[in-house]
């Protein structure tokens, strides 16, 4: 690769970004103390009623405040943490941590949030050049629109017509970034709306007839506003991104195979679609079933070692994971058939015999 | 709910291919009973780093043979796999111990504190699992593309070289760059809802968000499904690259 002044920039700015975010202490309001020393008074080992062994560790921390009016000062400050860090953090002499009402309440992390990002940036820039650099441009509008969404819905406006907007908004900008603005893009573009509608109707109808039943809407209870209104809206934004994927797809074959052999018949269409469609399925899926599956690990590990049966566990909790995937899935593999159809409409137009 | 649900993505599966749906129907199932093996041995006390980085292996296996088939597109998927799933692995095992992401975050702790937290495990490695295992279907999504593409470049052009071929297998990439990151980014976005919910409704501030760790948690785990499915891009371009190369040889 051939470092050009364009690259230089690029470093520059990532080394002064980092630079500064690991600065940026004088932002916050909260007390930010440096640690300098971290002092194990003591330490015990307690027992859970299944017999498993934890070592609590008692310490005494002492720190330099790095921010506000007290800039400076030195605090030493009791914390205890445990090894399994369920609810604790292993604090190491150097780390930054938020002081609220006197105790250490987290580890300042947006600085290791930000160099993953930057490493993520280059990555995919060093991978897929100029494209690379699209999609992250296209993740950061989606970012955006999604923040618009949310302070709209904060505002009042119903969630589940606002992620209807919202997907349609999502699709078009993501397509026209990904495949530029051609009759593929636009057909594929109509494909996800389509398939966004009907998933949203046919969950809707499901739900009107189960009611939720054997879903364990609890997970969401903590909740400030109501689980019902969030759920649907979730499962559906989970869904867009798959559609879309294989929405382009279909759609990008379509016209290759129409390019290619324009009398090929629709019949002949379908079932090729149906072929590359196979393919798609059985990985797309896979992406969506480890995504939201994997989820309920931290969960279930604690439960199955508070002496939890853990099938009647699974039932109980991995409901809600389930649906996400089951959704996703369903929405996905329609998709197909739906693309299918409109990319033929679209490329054949009416005069085809 | 689920049944109905699982009913009809069987239906839909049968409908697109009755065979292969049906076998990849059946992969669900037996992946299913992969994951809560792995859940059920990392609460037993196994390592979860080797237990889930060989559930991964046998994931990806699963995936990639069962329900593809075996030949020379699988193969070099399957390679690719397990070579960028061990240098991710060791990314993910710096980053987690230096971002301090494991246990739970406030939003949970009305669900788990009918729990003794006193288990004596330790949640780091169950967080760089935890990443592992959700990226893994992913990786795998992105290097049977590159290699089935490439394979099907080779065939329509045999006398394409070995350097040719990685370079059109490169290119391929490119063109799943874009639709890979946001389907990841939209399936994530589906969980992230409910936290930016909590978040709003506890008046969390922009500042406390970005230091939260479940959300500096969740964005490690996107980047990092992100980041697994770009590095197996040239690894699997130039490993099918090579295969289809050396296979046409000893035909020869």
């Amino acid at each position: 690769m051939k470092i050009n002044y364009k690259h230089f920039i690029f470093i520059l700015l990532s080394i002064i970004s980092l630079f500064f975010v690991y600065n940026d202490d004088f932002i916050y309001k909260e007390e930010i103390i440096k640690i300098t020393d971290i002092e194990i008074v003591n330490t015990d080992e307690q027992k859970n009623f299944k017999g498993f062994k934890e070592t609590h560790y008692y310490n005494e921390i002492t720190g330099i405040i790095t921010n506000g009016k007290n800039k400076g000062e030195k605090r030493v400050i009791k914390y205890e943490n445990t090894e399994s860090s369920i609810d604790t953090d292993k604090l190491r002499v150097n780390d930054k941590v938020f002081i609220k009402l006197g105790v250490i309440d987290g580890i300042k992390r947006d600085f290791y949030m930000w160099s993953l990002i930057l490493l993520f940036i280059w990555l995919i820039y060093l991978v897929g050049k100029k494209r690379g650099l699209l999609s992250v441009l296209s993740l950061s509008i989606n970012i955006l629109l999604f923040y618009i969404g949310m302070v709209l819905y904060f505002k009042g406006i119903n969630l589940l017509f606002l992620c209807v907007i919202l997907s349609i908004i999502f699709s078009s900008v993501s397509l026209i970034i990904a495949g530029g603005k051609n009759e593929k893009t636009k057909s594929a573009i109509i494909s996800s709306i389509i398939s966004i509608i009907t998933l949203l109707i046919l969950t809707l109808i499901v739900v009107y007839f189960t009611k939720y039943k054997g879903i364990n809407i609890n997970e969401l209870k903590f909740l400030t506003v109501p689980a019902e209104d969030v759920i649907i809206p979730e499962l559906i934004m989970g869904s867009l991104g798959a559609i879309m994927d294989v929405a382009i797809t279909i759609c990008s074959a379509i016209s290759e195979l129409i390019e290619k052999d324009k009398k090929i018949s629709n019949e002949n269409l379908i079932k090729s679609s149906k072929e590359i469609g196979k393919d798609i399925m059985s990985t797309m899926s896979g992406v969506l079933f480890f995504t939201y599956i994997a989820a309920g690990l931290p969960i279930f590990v604690l439960a199955a070692r508070n002496g939890y049966n853990i099938f009647n566990f699974i039932n109980a909790n991995f409901s809600l994971e389930l649906t996400r995937f089951l959704v996703g899935s369903i929405g996905l593999i329609m998709t197909i058939p739906i693309s299918t159809r409109v990319a033929i409409k679209m490329f054949r137009g009416d005069n085809h015999e | 709910m689920n049944k109905i649900l699982l009913l009809i993505l069987l239906l839909l599966m049968l409908y697109i291919d009755k065979k292969r749906g049906f076998k990849l129907f059946l992969s669900l199932i037996l992946n299913f009973g992969i994951l809560v093996t792995i859940f059920y041995l990392i609460a037993l006390g196994a390592n979860p780093i080797i237990v889930s980085l060989l559930g991964c292996f046998i994931i990806s296996y699963v995936i990639l043979y069962l329900v593809n088939g075996k030949n020379i597109k699988t193969k070099s998927a399957f390679i690719s796999v397990v070579i960028v799933l061990i240098i991710t692995l060791a990314l993910i095992f710096v980053v987690t111990k230096v971002s301090r992401i494991a246990g739970f975050g406030y939003e949970s702790y009305e669900e788990i504190n009918m729990y003794s937290y006193d288990i004596g495990l330790d949640y780091t490695n169950i967080s760089i699992s935890l990443i592992l295992i959700s990226l893994i279907g992913a990786m795998v999504d992105s290097s049977i593309a590159i290699s089935s593409a490439l394979y099907e470049v080779y065939d329509n052009n045999k006398k394409l070289g070995v350097k040719e071929l990685y370079k059109s297998g490169i290119n391929i990439g490119k063109d799943i760059l874009c639709t890979t990151t946001n389907t990841l980014y939209f399936a994530f976005l589906g969980d992230f809802m409910t936290l930016i919910f909590w978040f709003y409704g506890t008046h969390t501030s922009f500042l406390e968000i970005i230091n939260a760790k479940t959300f500096v948690a969740e964005v490690i785990k996107i980047l990092f499904s992100a980041s697994g499915c770009l590095l197996v891009i040239p690894v699997s371009a130039y490993i099918t690259a090579h295969l289809v190369k050396n296979k046409h040889k000893s035909i020869d």
